[in-house]
């Protein structure tokens, strides 16, 4: 017997979300400048290839056979907003074509700067449906985006914010903490910025010197001193108490949001869920394979362009490797890992994987468990890849 | 025909490293036309690639050369001696072997302390002294200042110094014509049943053990049925030779002579260096007094770096010992290192050069841990035990007296340096012993120390004190009662075999530190603080902590982040699981070799 009824529509999925992409990231490298601290895909100084590359992106997209709905979409970059009006058109229609969203609530976000943002290009961001902006904030001080090698000017974030407030129903912070030279204090003064224009949601990130960059680069040569453990880890104390007082729900180690006001795209990546990833430097997670484009733009539009693929790394995971991968990014959440819904995912059951470190862990104080779910506890996540490697450490 | 025993002149020559003793020996090589020119490679009596390197004689290479002299044919057997203090047991082997010695001194550099030890041990064995100046033709020779200080020394007369130049070749006349004429010769009885003394050995793999021997009374005949006295085990003579420099057969060696036999004996063990050869249907009714031996004073730990190379070890091992009969080794497990031996050696060099050889010759990559010398135990029950490493001291009380090995140590040195080197002996529980004023510039002081302090890089101490002109000469005189105590090292709370050491009391604590300094540097913290302590017994004497992990955290773990993360973790997780896990704490190979390895 037939129990589906007639008041539910039909779902376009037939396989569960960590096989089935329900969601999707495409990548836009391009950017006016090149951040210190920046290791992504990105190209600034190379607008001529803008109009190719939304070729070739689109042309990727066309791979999918037919129109593939989605529950959340995600423009990252580089810097989305960097592409005029015209352009930005270009790839919102193509998207809008090849992943359609598929209801009214769905999630789009789209990454953005305070220098690249004006009412017209926010004009258009709405009219195609972006319901969620992600602000690349990173600080409200002048000295510290210096050091972060930041474009814009605190002066042009309140602009910014007041276009995307008037067509867009939710709003981003992105911050950066750890800045060489950053005190508690100035820290303390970020965050209070933040919550002044009441966003929906935060995230904080702790600076992290990625191996090449100019900023790990001056960190090699002693040019800058990077902050002391304890500096970093009173800082991120901080924010937790301040944003959860605030009422900010600390959902993810780096993310706090309102509530109801969670990124539902990224919280896919942390339940280890299927994604599908467009254009250069994308990853996607289809089917229990992990792909990865190139990362070099000239390169991504050269191959798709020749009708070539433009993934250069493939990796198909053992069933346990999944599982341990799905520990690894579950315990992310505050949600954190549970039991059954584990098993259900992966096949295995998370007390034969992780019974021998788990009771030493919980006796630390950095794990906790209810029996039903295991979870970090505030200090865990400070320490969050030492639980992690520890736990992986007994495979 | 073996030659008249009145023909037959036995000697060795005795010299501090560089002085000139294996170019001098070439020198009565190509004198006497025992090789061309074209033969002679740049020393031909140390053949072993180590020993070439390092400028210096491990191993004796007897050679036999003639020389005419006032028309008789003499035959002159050159004994060679090791020039290291490791090696002393082996300079009296050969000294047992000669009637005379060469005593060769740098006409620039002078005496030096072994110099002085040797030429000792040759007066005490009734061997004639030819004192010897090399170098003579060097701009900086200062022939009458080295002439004093040998006076003063080893009592030389001024008269008596032959001098030589062994690389321009001159006075090399002189000194054949000196072994002729003062070294006497051999006084055996050729008609007396055979006694021959063996004062070497080595393996050869088609011939079996070839036995060093100096003839004493009798004769040596090819076929001849043969006693090893100590063994009481007989053999039938198959070669007889001698080194011409190479192995050259010859029918018969008569009393007086030097050469060396085969008997199909296929163990070196079997071959006892100072046993005494003899007939066995007519054996002689005494052996030779034979030597003392030696016993390995230094041990320390051998294992290779990678555990499945144990075995290979243990035939390196095997293989080795064929040839060196005064290094021992047995099997022991290690806590930090795996499976490994226990290794026995006669002193520092002679460990060094192990180790080189294993290294070389087998292609293994070896950790030695730091050396300890031979501790002796009397327990209170009364038992004696000897101590060869940390893990063989009783735990608890138990132990009515812990004795270490004590040394009678000489330091030849500049004049000026002798109160630097005053501190450094009493820091090192010297007690002083005497002092003699070479000259005004050159003084020797003697100490007794314990030899655990020498082995831990007094050397270079010394060195470094006299700016490299220092030099050094001991001899183990006894053991002594001290104050010692095995050394603890727990890691959060655990005791860790492998790190215990054994060290005097008063610098227990000091050690205790430096150990726990290195550990903290070589040990990750953890996600709890991690407690690091030296300990006698239950009393903790150092502690060093390890503060636990405070942040540690991925800021960023999005949908391109996770495969690059999640082989990062397994990689971080994979170099855990290869640590010892010590409790719930990881300890890294490293950490182990940072304490245990020896510094040299």
């Amino acid at each position: 017997m037939n129990r589906t009824t007639n008041t539910e529509p039909p779902s376009p999925f037939r396989e569960p979300p960590w096989r089935e992409p329900r969601t999707a990231y495409l990548h836009i490298p391009f950017c006016a400048h090149h951040c210190g601290y920046c290791d992504f895909a990105v190209s600034a100084g190379q607008d001529h290839l803008v109009e190719l590359y939304l070729e070739a992106l689109t042309l990727e997209l066309t791979t999918l056979g037919q129109p593939r709905p989605v529950e959340t979409r995600f423009i990252g970059g580089g810097t989305p907003t960097y592409l005029t009006p015209p352009q930005l058109e270009r790839l919102l229609q193509a998207i809008t074509h090849w992943l359609p969203l598929i209801e009214d609530t769905g999630e789009f976000s789209i990454e953005s700067t305070p220098e690249s943002l004006n009412p017209e290009k926010v004009a258009v961001l709405a009219q195609y449906g972006v319901n969620r902006v992600s602000l690349g904030v990173q600080s409200f001080q002048a000295r510290h985006l210096n050091t972060l090698d930041r474009q814009h000017d605190p002066s042009q974030i309140a602009p910014a914010v007041a276009a995307v407030r008037q067509q867009i129903p939710a709003f981003s912070f992105d911050l950066i903490f750890g800045t060489p030279g950053q005190t508690l204090w100035d820290w303390e003064a970020d965050l209070t910025a933040a919550l002044q224009y009441a966003p929906a949601h935060i995230s904080t990130y702790g600076l992290t010197y990625e191996k090449g960059t100019p900023l790990w680069k001056s960190r090699q040569r002693g040019q800058l001193v990077a902050l002391d453990e304890d500096a970093e880890l009173a800082m991120y104390e901080h924010t937790m108490n301040r944003l959860e007082a605030a009422g900010f729900e600390h959902y993810e180690i780096s993310n706090f949001a309102r509530p109801g006001q969670r990124s539902r795209h990224n919280e896919r990546y942390w339940a280890n869920e299927a994604y599908y990833g467009f254009g250069v430097g994308a990853a996607r997670y289809i089917d229990g394979c992990r792909e990865l484009n190139v990362r070099d733009t000239k390169l991504y539009i050269r191959r798709v362009l020749a009708g070539e693929s433009p993934t250069f790394q493939s990796e198909e995971l053992e069933p346990r490797d999944r599982a341990w991968e799905t520990i690894a990014t579950q315990l992310r959440r505050c949600d954190g890992i549970t039991r059954s819904r584990f098993f259900l995912q992966t096949g295995f059951s998370l007390d034969t994987l992780i019974a021998a470190p788990l009771p030493q862990l919980i006796a630390l104080g950095l794990l906790t468990d209810d029996g039903s779910t295991v979870r970090l506890s505030r200090r865990g996540r400070c320490v969050a890849d030492g639980v992690i490697e520890e736990l992986l450490s007994h495979q | 025909m073996p030659p008249p025993t009145s023909n037959i002149r036995n000697f060795c020559i005795i010299a501090h490293i560089d002085h000139g003793k294996s170019t001098l020996a070439d020198q009565f090589l190509l004198k006497t036309g025992t090789i061309s020119e074209r033969d002679i490679k740049a020393q031909t009596l140390d053949s072993m690639d180590l020993e070439r390197e390092r400028g210096i004689t491990i191993r004796m290479h007897p050679v036999t050369i003639y020389h005419e002299h006032n028309g008789q044919q003499y035959e002159l057997n050159l004994i060679d001696t090791p020039g290291h203090v490791d090696f002393n047991y082996e300079v009296s082997r050969s000294l047992a072997a000669c009637e005379g010695a060469i005593l060769l001194v740098d006409a620039f550099q002078g005496v030096q302390a072994q110099t002085v030890a040797n030429a000792f041990l040759a007066m005490e064995a009734n061997l004639r002294l030819i004192p010897t100046l090399n170098k003579i033709d060097l701009p900086h020779a200062r022939p009458e200042y080295v002439i004093a200080e040998m006076e003063q020394a080893v009592f030389t007369e001024a008269a008596d110094v032959i001098k030589v130049s062994a690389k321009a070749g001159l006075g090399i006349e002189n000194a054949l014509t000196a072994v002729i004429e003062r070294v006497p010769a051999p006084n055996g009885d050729p008609t007396a049943p055979l006694k021959a003394l063996i004062y070497n050995s080595h393996f050869d793999t088609y011939k079996g053990v070839v036995v060093y021997c100096r003839m004493i009374d009798g004769e040596l005949k090819l076929g001849q049925k043969v006693k090893l006295m100590r063994t009481g085990r007989e053999y039938a003579v198959t070669e007889i030779g001698q080194f011409r420099p190479d192995m050259t057969k010859c029918e018969s060696l008569a009393a007086g002579q030097v050469g060396y036999f085969t008997a199909n004996i296929k163990n070196i063990q079997d071959v006892n260096i100072g046993d005494t050869v003899t007939d066995a249907l007519h054996p002689a009714t005494e052996p030779l007094p034979g030597y003392k031996e030696p016993k390995p004073m230094v041990y320390s730990g051998l294992y290779p770096v990678n555990n499945n190379e144990f075995e290979a070890l243990r035939e390196a091992l095997a293989k080795l010992k064929l040839n060196d009969s005064s290094f021992v080794y047995a099997p022991e497990v290690s806590d930090g290192l795996g499976f490994g031996f226990r290794c026995g050696f006669l002193g520092m060099l002679h460990r060094e050069i192990i180790q080189q050889r294993l290294e070389r010759d087998s292609e293994l990559d070896l950790v030695q841990t730091a050396p300890n010398v031979t501790y002796e135990i009397e327990k209170t029950n009364g038992e004696q035990i000897q101590v060869h490493g940390p893990q063989d001291v009783p735990d608890g009380g138990g132990i009515k007296e812990f004795r270490e090995p004590i040394v009678k140590i000489s330091f030849l040195i500049p004049a000026g340096n002798v109160g630097d080197l005053m501190t450094m002996c009493h820091e090192r529980r010297g007690t002083f012993v005497r002092t003699e004023y070479l000259s005004q510039q050159r003084v020797i002081l003697v100490f007794e120390m314990p030899l655990a302090e020498v082995i831990y890089d007094l050397y270079d101490k010394l060195k470094s004190v006299t700016h490299g002109y220092g030099t050094m000469d001991y001899e183990v005189i006894g053991y002594r009662p001290a104050e010692l105590v095995r050394l603890d090292i727990l890691v959060h709370h655990q005791r860790v075999d492998a790190l215990s050491v054994i060290v005097h009391r008063s610098t227990a604590e000091k050690r205790g530190r430096a150990v726990l300094k290195k550990l903290r540097e070589e040990i990750d913290r953890h996600l709890f603080e991690v407690a690091l302590q030296a300990a006698i017994g239950s009393r903790v004497v150092a502690r060093e902590t390890i503060a636990a992990m405070k942040k540690n955290v991925t800021a960023k773990c999005y949908g391109g982040d996770i495969s690059r993360k999640r082989k990062l973790w397994a990689k971080q997780a994979e170099g855990k699981k290869r640590m010892k896990a010590i409790g719930q704490v990881a300890v890294p190979q490293e950490a182990f070799l940072a304490v245990l390895e020896s510094g040299d």
